[in-house]
Order: structure tokens, then C-alpha cells, then sequence
């Protein structure tokens, strides 16, 4: 395989390219300086080396516990979990939460073989064991899949002393928390409701 | 480009680029097709935040010969099954039979399928923890006998030979079926079907919705269906979520 095709090949893989703009781009880089090439490669090898999920909560960082954790603001008694780090970042635009989360790593997903095994529910309940929470706020998407997953882990921290809250329905069915605006994601989190 | 509505049921939703998803639709008109829907992940003014798995409604479709692809204009939503994810014995169940559709449902119209799952997802939504199993194994081989190849129970899937109600039968996968005597004797693999057995899987065939099995039927019955469906399974790929939901390790 030539090193075009092998570039060509790799950028095909990412989500959005095809093999037409796969190539285009390889072309683009060929015409540059080596430098950006140089440097583009040196920030993609940085990324798998130093970003990694949170020791606590799987969001993704660079230090072995991710800034909102390491936050001594943030109330460590309300723990808001979600799907994919993705969407910290879109309920952290919204301001208006000051407690920590967990990251389940996805949803159940049967067509696609997710069960409840594949998410970081066991992690979930050792955090709530080792004492000091207070609540947990299940902030899954508002989707079948979303509701599936919001009600199972909610069965399982029924045995563990825990207020279990989910979010309200201020958000759109069959929507995505990672594209809501911070108007709707701040109200959701006002109206939730007790499970 | 061809516009064509038809009645619509989502069976699996996976996010596509940016803000699109792509939806794996049983229709009435058009069979099983995948649909894009672009831009659905980021607003829902277009497909007015129907576009939940199991949903049901009209689908709006742009069609053109020879790709795999449709584009979703619009979906008019006549009902959601929320109750299909407030129990994971529905979930998977509604899964399984969703992917059994998936798997098997080709692009023609097909009204039969399109009712067969469509009243699947309302009788397992209904169901309660304790009958989830048998709702979905009932709903399973309506829709296996929609696609048109429902094991035979009461006459020899070889012969045609008419088999005695009280007869413990060879039941074979490969054949399609029970087999008589004659044809049992002789045939390479099968799985023993006493008579109540197959009692009851003409019940979850045809008819009798106030079945419930108890656990170590029920379980016999997961088997049985599953054998059967991995011999019709052309490519060997797995059926995950039938194997989640016969797993039940939730
Ligand atoms: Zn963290
Ligand atoms: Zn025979």
C-alpha cells in the first residue's frame, strides 16, 4: 500500500469523510510545507498519549481526575450522569450546574449488542457506596433508549440510600442532549422530577 | 426521484455525521428500508421529534432505484411506544423482534409484515415483567410466519403427512419444521417436541394471546426459536439483541 492510500484509507475512516474528500485532503497536505504535516501528526499522537477518561467520573482528561471533579467549587453530593462526555460539555454551557457527573460510556442499545455490562453502572455504585452523595440526576438522552437506560440504572441505586432525580421533558423526544440549547438544557434540569 | 408516503414503524435509529441519523424503517408500501434523516439530531421541526425507536407514523420517503439509501422528507407521528423502555424484558424483546425484521423483511411492500410488527411492539408494550417472554416469542414467529416461513406443527415439513395431536415429533430446523415418524427417522439433526410443546407453539403461532409460559418453557421455547432462526440466516452474522434478550442477565 502506498503512503497515499494509507492516509487516504485512515482519513476515510473518520465520521463525515468519504473516500473522495479522504483524498482530497491527503492531496491538500501534500501541497503544504512538511511542517504542518509534522505538526499535525505530532497533536494527533498528543491526543491518544495524554487524554483519557477521568479516574472517577470517565470524562475525558489530561491529569488522572478531570477538572470538575478536581474543583473543590463543585458539590460532590449531586452526581449527574450521562451518556457520553459530549454532553458535560453542552450541560456545562448551560451554567447552571454545580455538581459532579459520571459517564455511563453510551446507552442500551440491543440491535446494536449494548447491555447494561458494556456501561460504567458497577463504577456508579462504588461512588455512591464510598458515601457523601446525596443525589443522582440521570441526564440520559430523552429517548427510548435513553429512558431504557435512566430506568435501569435507577433500579439498581434503589437498594443504595440515594435521591435518584431525571431530567424533565423540557428537552425534545428523539432529540439529542449534545445539540440542545442552554436555555431548554437549564430548565430540564430545573423540572427534575424524583423516579 | 420518487416521492412515496406510506405507513412507517422505526426500528433502529443510529446517528449519521454531524446532526443526521439514519433510520431503519418496516414500511407498508416499501418494506424494510433505510432512511437518512438529515438534520434530525439537531432540530425536530422537520420530523417533529417523532423519530423515537418503535414510533410509528407516516414516513415521507424520496426513493431512487438501486440505492440503498432513501431520504426521509417527513414523518408524521401517529404514536410512540414509551412503554417499550420502561421494562428491559420489553426492550429487548421489542429488539429482538425488531431486528428479526430487519434481518429478514426484504424491499417489497408488505402489508402482512408491516401489521405483524406493528401489533408485536403493542403487545409486548402491554405486557406485563412476567409475560414479557411470551408476548415476544408469540410476536416473533407471527412475524417469522409473515415472512413466510413459519414452521410447520401439524403436518410433516417433508412429506405433508398429517402428524398425530398427541405425537412426540422430530422437530427440525433445516426442514422447517416437525417431521413424522417416517421422515424423523431419517433425518441428519432435530430436537425431540413433545406433544404440549407443540401445543404450544401453535398457540404463540396462531392465536390464544392469554398464554403465559412459565420460566422453563418459556426458556425451551427462546431456544427453539433461536435455532431456528440461526438455520435461515443466510450471512452468520449474530442476532445481538435476540441473544440479549434470551440472556436476561439484567
Ligand atoms: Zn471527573
Ligand atoms: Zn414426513
Amino acid at each position: 500500500m502506498s503512503a497515499i492510500d494509507d492516509l487516504t484509507g485512515e482519513l476515510a475512516r473518520l465520521p463525515g469523510i468519504g473516500r473522495k474528500t479522504a483524498l482530497r485532503l491527503t492531496y491538500h497536505l501534500l501541497k503544504q510545507p512538511p511542517e504542518q504535516s509534522r505538526r499535525l501528526a505530532e497533536a494527533l499522537r498528543t491526543l491518544s498519549d495524554k487524554v483519557h477518561p477521568c479516574a472517577r467520573c470517565a470524562n475525558l482528561t489530561e491529569e488522572e481526575l478531570c477538572s470538575i471533579c478536581r474543583d473543590p467549587r463543585r458539590d460532590a453530593a449531586i452526581i449527574c450522569v450521562v451518556e457520553e462526555s459530549a454532553d458535560i460539555g453542552a450541560i456545562e454551557r448551560a451554567g447552571e450546574y454545580r455538581g459532579q457527573y459520571h459517564v455511563l460510556g453510551g446507552r442500551l442499545s440491543p440491535l446494536d449488542g449494548i447491555s447494561p455490562e458494556d456501561l460504567a453502572i458497577p463504577q456508579l455504585l462504588n461512588r455512591v457506596d464510598s458515601g457523601g452523595v446525596r443525589e443522582v440526576i440521570l441526564a440520559t438522552n430523552p429517548s427510548l433508549e435513553g429512558e431504557a437506560t435512566a430506568l435501569y440504572v435507577q433500579r439498581q441505586l434503589m437498594s443504595h440510600g440515594v435521591t435518584v432525580t431525571r431530567i424533565a421533558r423540557g428537552l425534545p423526544v428523539g432529540g439529542d442532549l449534545e445539540y440542545a440549547d442552554g436555555v431548554t438544557i437549564a430548565q430540564a434540569l430545573s423540572a427534575r422530577r424524583a423516579m | 426521484m420518487a416521492l412515496l408516503a406510506t405507513d412507517a414503524i422505526v426500528l433502529h435509529a443510529f446517528d449519521y455525521l454531524e446532526s443526521s441519523r439514519i433510520l431503519r424503517l418496516v414500511t407498508r408500501e416499501g418494506g424494510v428500508r433505510s432512511v437518512l434523516a438529515k438534520g434530525a439530531r439537531r432540530s425536530s421541526r422537520r420530523f417533529g421529534g417523532g423519530l423515537d425507536l418503535f414510533a410509528q407514523g407516516t414516513a415521507h420517503l424520496y426513493t431512487k432505484p438501486g440505492r440503498d439509501l432513501d431520504t426521509l422528507a417527513g414523518f408524521d407521528i401517529a404514536r410512540s411506544r414509551p412503554a417499550l423502555g420502561e421494562d428491559l424484558g420489553r426492550f429487548t424483546g421489542a429488539s429482538a423482534v425488531a431486528e428479526l425484521t430487519l434481518r429478514f423483511g426484504g424491499e417489497a411492500a408488505d402489508g402482512g409484515l408491516f401489521d405483524a410488527v406493528s401489533n408485536a411492539f403493542d403487545a409486548i408494550a402491554v405486557a406485563s415483567a412476567g409475560s414479557a417472554s411470551t408476548a415476544t416469542l408469540a410476536s416473533a414467529w407471527r412475524v417469522v410466519a409473515e415472512l413466510g416461513f413459519a414452521p410447520a406443527t401439524d403436518i410433516c415439513g417433508e412429506c405433508h403427512a398429517p402428524i398425530a395431536p398427541d405425537a412426540t415429533t422430530m422437530f427440525s430446523h433445516a426442514a422447517g419444521g416437525t417431521l413424522c415418524q417416517r421422515c424423523g427417522r431419517t433425518a441428519p439433526a432435530g430436537r425431540l417436541l413433545p406433544p404440549d410443546a407443540r401445543h404450544t407453539l401453535r398457540q404463540l403461532l396462531y392465536g390464544d394471546d392469554s398464554l403465559t409460559l412459565d420460566e422453563p418453557s418459556a426458556r425451551a421455547h427462546q431456544r427453539l426459536l433461536r435455532e431456528f432462526l440461526a438455520e435461515h440466516l443466510s450471512d452468520g452474522r449474530p442476532l445481538k439483541a435476540l441473544e440479549l434478550w434470551e440472556d436476561r442477565r439484567w
